[in-house]
């Protein structure tokens, strides 16, 4: 028989039982379905957040006192001495490569305008924070380094607590009570949206220098900048940077050499990488939930077809009398699992692709449908049909025309 | 293979000695003992004998459903037992028509699709399918219902359709198990003057019934009884010799 009697022959035979055929692919409708949905929603949500770590800037380094990641002989983070505008200095100076450096400090600072009042995040930064962040004001400016350190009591607000206190209007120039500090608004910042789960826009900056004595509770030492923001030059290798940049500090804050660092520099290429591992975890295990449902729908398939090979007993054997030879009878029956298999996948895939364009339409989720899982699932599909078809097939195959002739 | 002097001499069967046993458990069932006959092209051979007479295993015989388990059955002198299971499918589409009691149509299928089936088995295939099947059920007579699906056609049309299905490889012989067990009296007869007219042009019939009314309508009758051929005669005479 040729592959389009196959199909044709395999056809007729399902369209027999329309019903049963679409309950038998159900399982595998499912789990196509739900892997394309899963897959859909989480590709887009790497996706959006690669983007986002782009946004941030894949050439800055933080630098944090202390580490938490040494293994037990460190206490938690922040034991070791703080970072200091000595610090700050030192790189400034003394690392190559480096176009901005900013201190940076965070606490969090109710807000009061009026009667409506906003609970944030509040930075204290140096002056370099614009360039270290590449984050332009949407309207009026950021503070400069002689506001800074003649202690100004200036703000520059993200643009989700501008919405959240003035709604549509412009705020800058307006004062508004930090902690109970009058601060003057200077600027309003472009919107960032969210990152890893949190608005970035949701922050106001003030003047490290102002924010140290006015708003940050404990300060250990007088010039602490927290954590240290650098700018790496594009034309720079981050990773000999951040070498070099470890060198000066160890010099600085004198270590001794086979002691570790009492500081942690951090940079968003190690972050990605942290995803990408994440990613493959998740990916691992998306991709045993497709299988397990996949396996469970070609048992169902299996049964149905064993069914149909039983119920079919007669006919098998007229196609035998009449001259079909074992090899006839397993296309036939190995075509119908497949065709059975790859119909509920592709119906799977079609429902899977509709909710997630539903699901990204509804709730502005981000979704993301990579040809490759299209193709795997289909593919998959395919695979099912033929692996378990083939039993009930052999099976149909192997009958003796004489019996399934008599059979009733 | 055997090959016994020119092609026209070859007979459609030839059993000699013919001889199957089953195994059922411990004990061996003789369904057949030491059978011997010959068909000529050009036959109508009635095969008749009582339920467990081991008909049937003649029957499964000569439709190369089965293989002997000794003595010699060559179909067109070609002896079945040298033959592979795929090569027995092979002779049955094109030296067999099968024609069963219960007809065995392909349900929701119409009927060309029925007769065409067997096409779809063989090796060449033809150039034209359509035209065969339409040749074919013109020849018994159904030329206006091509386009119809079994359940709307009777009994003695839809056995119609399954020997336009056993005509359309233009096979050897016509091998029909009791074609009229599922007919009323009036359409069996029609269903038997099909058979005669196609005979009569030529085509080699075997059928096998258990009623000497319809097995009187052959010209030569295989008597089977406790899986022997006891009778082997000209059905010319039988009704009356029988009535008395």
């Amino acid at each position: 028989m040729s592959l389009a009697e196959f199909l044709k022959t395999a056809l007729i035979a399902l369209r027999r039982n329309v019903l049963r055929s679409v309950l038998t692919t159900l399982g595998i409708i499912i789990g196509v379905g739900s892997v394309i949905v899963m897959s859909a929603i989480g590709n887009g949500a790497s996706k959006q957040i690669e983007q986002q770590i782009a946004s941030l800037g894949t050439n800055q380094l933080t630098i944090f006192p202390g580490s938490t990641n040494v293994g037990g002989r460190q206490g938690g983070f922040g034991s070791a001495p703080p970072l200091t505008e000595k610090d700050l200095r030192a790189i400034r100076e003394g690392v190559d490569g480096v176009v901005a450096v900013a201190g940076s400090m965070n606490n969090s600072a109710t807000l009061v305008v009026g009667n409506a009042n906003w609970v944030t995040q509040l930075q204290g930064s140096t002056a370099e924070i614009q360039d270290v962040r590449d984050w332009p004001v949407k309207s009026g400016r950021y503070f400069d380094a002689t506001e800074a350190t003649s202690r100004r009591k200036v703000l520059v607000i993200g643009a989700t607590v501008a919405r959240e206190l003035f709604g549509e209007q412009d705020p800058v120039g307006t004062t508004v009570r930090v902690n109970n500090v009058p601060f003057e608004i200077v600027g309003v910042l472009t919107a960032k949206g969210q990152a890893g789960g949190r608005d970035q826009d949701d922050v106001v900056i003030a003047p490290l220098p102002t924010a140290r004595s006015r708003l940050m509770g404990r300060v250990r030492v007088p010039d602490e900048v927290g954590q240290i923001l650098v700018k790496v030059d594009d034309s720079h290798d981050l990773a000999e940077v951040q070498t070099d940049l470890e060198r000066v500090l160890r010099e600085r804050r004198r270590i001794q050499p086979n002691t570790p660092d009492n500081f942690a520099v951090r940079n968003f290429a190690d972050i990605l990488a942290t995803r990408s591992a994440t990613q493959r975890t998740l990916g691992l295990l998306l991709a045993s939930a497709a299988a397990i449902s996949l396996l469970v729908g070609g048992i169902g398939i299996m049964n149905i077809m064993l069914v149909s090979v039983t119920e079919r007993t007669r006919e098998i054997g007229l196609r035998m009398a009449i001259g079909a030879r074992g090899g006839d009878i397993l296309g036939q029956f190995l075509t119908e699992a497949v065709l059975l298999c790859l119909a509920g996948g592709l119906i799977g895939l079609t429902l899977g692709l509709g909710i997630a364009v539903v699901v990204s339409a509804l709730l502005s989720w981000p979704v993301y449908i990579s040809p490759g899982i299209v193709l795997l699932a289909i593919l998959a599909s395919a695979a099912v049909g033929v692996l378990f078809g083939y039993v009930p097939a052999r099976r149909a195959s192997q009958l003796n025309p004489i019996e399934a002739l008599r059979y009733e | 293979m055997t090959s016994e002097g020119a092609p026209a001499q070859v007979p459609v069967i030839a059993a000699r000695n013919l001889t199957k046993t089953y195994q059922l458990g411990e004990q061996a069932v003789h369904a057949l003992r030491d059978v011997s006959f010959e068909i000529q092209r050009g036959e109508f051979v009635a095969i008749m004998g009582p339920s467990g007479s081991g008909k049937s295993t003649l029957m499964n015989l000569i439709g190369a459903l089965d293989v002997p388990s000794s003595g010699q059955l060559c179909i067109n002198g070609t002896d079945i037992a040298t033959l592979s299971r795929d090569e027995l499918a092979g002779l049955r589409n094109h030296t067999i028509g099968f024609v069963f009691q219960q007809f065995n149509l392909l349900a929701r299928t119409t009927a060309l699709d029925n007769v065409k089936l067997p096409l779809t088995y063989s090796e060449p295939r033809p150039a034209d399918p359509d035209a065969l099947a339409r040749k074919c059920l013109e020849q018994v007579g159904l030329e206006g219902r091509m386009d119809h699906v079994p359940s709307r056609l009777s009994g003695g049309q839809q056995q119609r359709v399954a020997i336009a299905r056993a005509l359309v490889n233009s096979p050897s012989l016509i091998l029909a198990d009791e074609p009229t067990g599922a007919l009323d009296t009036a359409t069996s007869l029609e269903i038997l003057n099909l058979f005669k007219s196609l005979n009569a042009q030529g085509m080699t019939i075997i059928m096998v019934t258990h009623e000497l009314d319809v097995a009187a309508h052959a010209k030569r009758l295989l008597r089977v009884r406790d899986g022997k051929l006891v009778e082997d005669r000209p059905v010319h005479g039988l009704l009356e010799e029988s009535a008395t």
